[in-house]
């Protein structure tokens, strides 16, 4: 299909003006000087003192730690509301309750999620010390934000797998536990990981829910980059943008690939 | 109830059924009503309530929150609330606009390529996309200052202060939020584009000549489907954005996004933030609802 | 089974020499080597967390920052709040024998009497951070209150950022007089409007702002300031308008429920050393209030105008004092001006 030389001029610096800042951010990560724009000459230090900054070192292991524990509990319990939900005869009136509860954490702002949460956990505060703004306060504000996202890809996936594929494999066995782990399981899985991948990139990329449920031990790493707008953005803060920038390219070429040979 | 039937399968009886998805319903549906659905609906008694002396929450049943809202503040009437909400509509609506008429030549050009170069220009899209929007917002305030190129030409040209960082600024802030959303509006809508039938278009072309008629009733009714979820992927999340004005707008662009963040989390005053949440929320729900509307039309047509 | 209790005490003992202390402080106001010295002497590890400002601290102390801090640093104006909120507990005056060390002044502070809860770390003013190698020194608070000509930021505290506009306006930063203070409203509403505005931040960032070039004034605190034009000699010099400016005091202060308070009390001791105050002032380049570190304070300091202010220009400078049931009018003049 042939088209004129202004969308293709558009599309390409459009495409441009997507990735102009993050490379001006990568420049300067290796700029010697510390204050200001003026280039000092080209260094590896911003990066290698990253490797000494406790602070940084710490978000690091919070977000990681807080997004895979976070995507464990949202697929488990995503993946029991889809096979819930699709699976099971219900009347029209209740279907459409369930897909509304699902889809309002996707469409709301999450600023609204985050206010919502605020609230939830004053109260809960009010009953429990557990509930102090931390790793625990984060999980679940994520996992709130994740479940609906899982729910709906894996329930998207269990609505493709053809009826005649569990009515005859029902047929082999006898208990409803067997068949799920003989024969749904294994058909649903790659809904389940892409599910739980969706889910874990949404939770290493989140600012806004992690901004209102953090607490002072339990800093990730947008928020740590987001202090440092109010501080004076330093060097570093740059070196580990860039490296946060080139793990999501890593991840999104891996997810492209392994999508292209299942599909 | 033992009224026994077969179901995808199985033999089991109707309530039997009905207690096994219930159960596995339940934990999901328990945290999303804990966690989201109570704590949305208790937004709204909250936002009836007031703030004590030291940011505690009075239980009370005051309009005083709505009052300020409306303008009738400590310094006398004002009318910049009811602005930031409308500056909100407004920016949403421009950001959602320019997406719009970027995203359709992104997606044409992607669909023009072939196979393998398709992918990789897809993935060229959905890398920002799952940046984190703080890195990206953040570098805009690099590349807007007064030492980099852009400031520099835009001093030369006689339209800045030379010496002065382009942000905060209007400017500003509309470049960071296009370049925000842009991946959101793209990806819907790419794969519409990428199904449309160019048998249609060209015979569109034929009745009415002239490209534009072409787009407008061959191109856009086919693509219909992904720009509406582009767009609602826009529109709803532009309205609730605080980072974008609040690293390129200065104190000077606030959005409700910012005067909620600062009500829950500088101020700490829940009440008045569950009200301006409440408006949010409503603001939403009636574009949403003029959205279905006028897109409804634009289908027939 | 003597083994076992063996390993069982190594790790029992392991455990306690982890055993850390959460500082809560203001960003760039305490020197790492001093930290390092605290370890090395009680082998307790400091984690630090930052803060911008006052209201930041509080916010985050009530959302549960109360058990999960051990020091805080809040400033004399807020503290009386803070102790009626019940968020700090009692100092053991018995574990910091080196409070005597304060001068006078700071023992029995008005705002906490008996030093019952606080004891003094620094203290100093806000004024005006500039670009000297751009404008000259500026006399009045009037470059960024009327017409400013150049880009400018303001403090983002409540009470020392009107407590300055009232001071232009000639009125006392501690005016119960709500017409005054939405006046000084008004001033920084006014101060938002112009071009040259860039935003609020905290002494800190201001202060960075100007380090960079971004702006050419800010509101800042002093010690940031005069350390500033240090390093950036030739760049940037402290001012303080002739129409005065504020005071504060800052004071260590130990959460209700803090995880560590017996380490919480040493490190208050610690500071209150002599020869470590001295180490933090000359870091910082803020004033101590400690009479026996004084001798070992950096005579250059000593004599800065801009650190230790002579008799006559205190008489300028005011003291921020916690108003009680009148600290409502600064809150909601500043919501407005903030959300404006």
């Amino acid at each position: 299909m042939k088209i004129s030389l202004w969308v293709r001029a558009v599309a390409l610096g459009a495409l441009a003006f997507l990735y102009l800042p993050m490379l001006a951010v990568a420049l300067f990560s290796f700029n010697k000087t510390r204050y200001g724009l003026a280039w000092g000459g080209f260094t590896w230090d911003w990066y290698l003192r990253l490797f000494q900054n406790e602070a940084i070192l710490e978000a690091t292991r919070n977000t990681f730690l807080l997004a895979i524990i976070s995507t464990l509990l949202a697929t488990f319990l995503g993946t029991l509301f889809a096979l819930g939900m699709e699976r099971h005869p219900w009347g029209r009136r209740f279907r459409s309750f369930l897909e509304n509860v699902l889809y309002l954490p996707v469409v709301t702002p999450d600023l609204i999620l985050a206010a919502a949460l605020v609230v939830a956990l004053g109260f809960l505060r009010a009953l429990s010390g557990l509930f102090e703004p931390g790793l625990l306060t984060m999980v679940i504000g994520h996992v709130t934000f994740q479940v609906a996202f899982v729910a709906l890809v894996v329930g998207s996936r269990l609505r493709s797998l053809p009826r005649e594929l569990d009515e005859a494999a029902r047929d082999l066995y006898a208990t409803y536990t067997q068949y799920l782990r003989r024969v749904l399981f294994p058909l649903l899985l790659p809904g389940i990981v892409a599910g739980a991948m969706l889910a874990f990139t949404l939770s290493l990329d989140d600012f806004v829910i992690s901004f209102f449920t953090a607490g002072p031990t339990s800093q990730t790493l947008p928020l740590i980059i987001y202090a440092s707008t109010r501080r004076g953005i330093t060097p570093e803060i740059h070196a580990i943008s860039t490296l946060i920038f080139l793990l999501t390219v890593l991840l999104v070429l891996s997810a492209e690939r392994l999508t292209r040979r299942s599909a | 109830m033992g009224r026994v039937l077969v179901w995808y399968g199985e033999l089991t009886t109707a309530s039997s059924l009905a207690r096994r998805g219930l159960l596995l319903l339940l934990p999901g549906l328990l945290w999303l009503l804990v966690f989201l659905v109570i704590p949305g609906l208790l937004l709204i008694p909250l936002s009836f309530a007031e703030r004590g002396p030291f940011g505690e929450v009075v239980w009370t049943f005051s309009l005083e929150n709505y009052r300020r809202l409306l303008g009738f503040g400590v310094l006398g009437f004002s009318l910049d609330n009811l602005m930031a909400l409308l500056r909100t509509l407004w920016v949403a609506l421009v950001t959602t606009f320019i997406c719009v008429l970027l995203a359709y030549p992104i997606a044409f050009y992607i669909r023009a390529q072939e196979g393998g170069r398709r992918y990789l220009l897809l993935a060229l899209v959905i890398i920002p996309f799952w940046t984190n929007l703080v890195i990206r917002t953040y570098a805009w305030q690099l590349l807007l200052a007064p030492e980099m190129p852009l400031a520099r030409l835009l001093a030369a040209l006689g339209l800045v202060e030379p010496g002065m960082a382009l942000f905060p600024s209007a400017f500003a802030v509309y470049l960071g939020m296009v370049s925000a959303f842009l991946p959101f509006m793209v990806l819907p809508l790419y794969s519409s584009v990428e199904r449309l039938d160019q048998s249609l278009v060209e015979a569109v072309q034929d009745l009415y000549g002239g490209p534009w008629r072409a787009f407008v009733h061959g191109v856009l009714p086919q693509t219909l489907p992904g720009l509406t979820v582009g767009v609602i992927l826009t529109f709803i999340p532009a309205m609730g954005m605080f980072v974008v004005p609040d690293l390129l707008g200065g104190a000077k662009h606030l959005l409700v996004g910012n005067l909620i963040q600062q009500a829950f989390y500088t101020m700490r005053d829940w009440p008045y933030g569950a009200a301006l949440s409440l408006v949010l929320v409503l603001m939403t729900l009636v574009a949403l609802r003029l959205y279905r509307r006028y897109g409804k039309e634009v289908d027939l047509a | 089974m003597k083994r076992m209790l063996a390993a069982l005490l190594v790790f029992l003992a392991l455990g306690l020499a982890q055993k850390e202390l959460r500082l809560f402080i203001w960003s760039e106001y305490i020197d790492p080597a001093i930290l390092e010295a605290f370890t090395k002497q009680t082998g307790l590890k400091v984690r630090v967390d930052l803060y911008e400002s006052n209201e930041e601290l509080i916010a985050k102390l009530q959302a549960g920052g109360v058990s999960q801090y051990d020091v805080i640093v809040p400033s004399d104006f807020y503290v009386p709040s803070i102790i009626k909120l019940g968020l700090v507990q009692p100092l053991d005056h018995a574990k910091i024998p080196n409070l005597k060390n304060l001068d006078d002044k700071f023992k029995s502070p008005p705002y906490d009497p008996g030093n019952r809860y606080s004891a003094a770390y620094q203290w100093g003013t806000t004024g005006l951070i500039y670009r000297k190698d751009r404008v000259g020194e500026p006399k009045s608070w009037a470059v960024i209150f009327k017409e400013p000509k150049a880009p400018f930021i303001l403090m983002d505290s409540p009470r020392e950022m009107l407590g300055n506009a009232l001071k232009y306006l000639g009125y006392s930063v501690n005016t119960k007089n709500p017409k005054e203070v939405q006046q000084a409203g008004q001033l920084l509403l006014q101060a938002k409007r112009s071009r040259y505005f860039l935003g609020f931040e905290g002494g800190v960032g201001g202060k960075n702002r100007v380090v960079a070039g971004a702006a050419t004034y800010a509101v800042v605190y002093n010690g940031d300031a005069v350390k500033a034009a240090d390093e950036n000699p030739g760049k940037v010099a402290f001012a303080i308008p002739q129409e005065g400016a504020t005071l504060w005091v800052d004071n260590m202060m130990i959460p209700a429920r803090a995880p560590n308070p017996e380490g919480a009390h040493r490190f208050i001791n610690f500071i209150l050393d002599p020869k470590v105050g001295a180490q933090l002032s000359n870091f910082n380049r803020y004033a101590t209030p400690n009479k026996a570190a004084l001798p070992y304070i950096n005579p250059a300091d000593r004599k800065n105008p801009a650190i230790y202010p002579p008799a006559e220009l205190m008489k300028r400078l005011e003291f921020i004092l916690d108003l009680g049931k009148d600290n409502r009018i600064y809150d909601e003049v500043w919501t407005a001006v903030k959300s404006r």
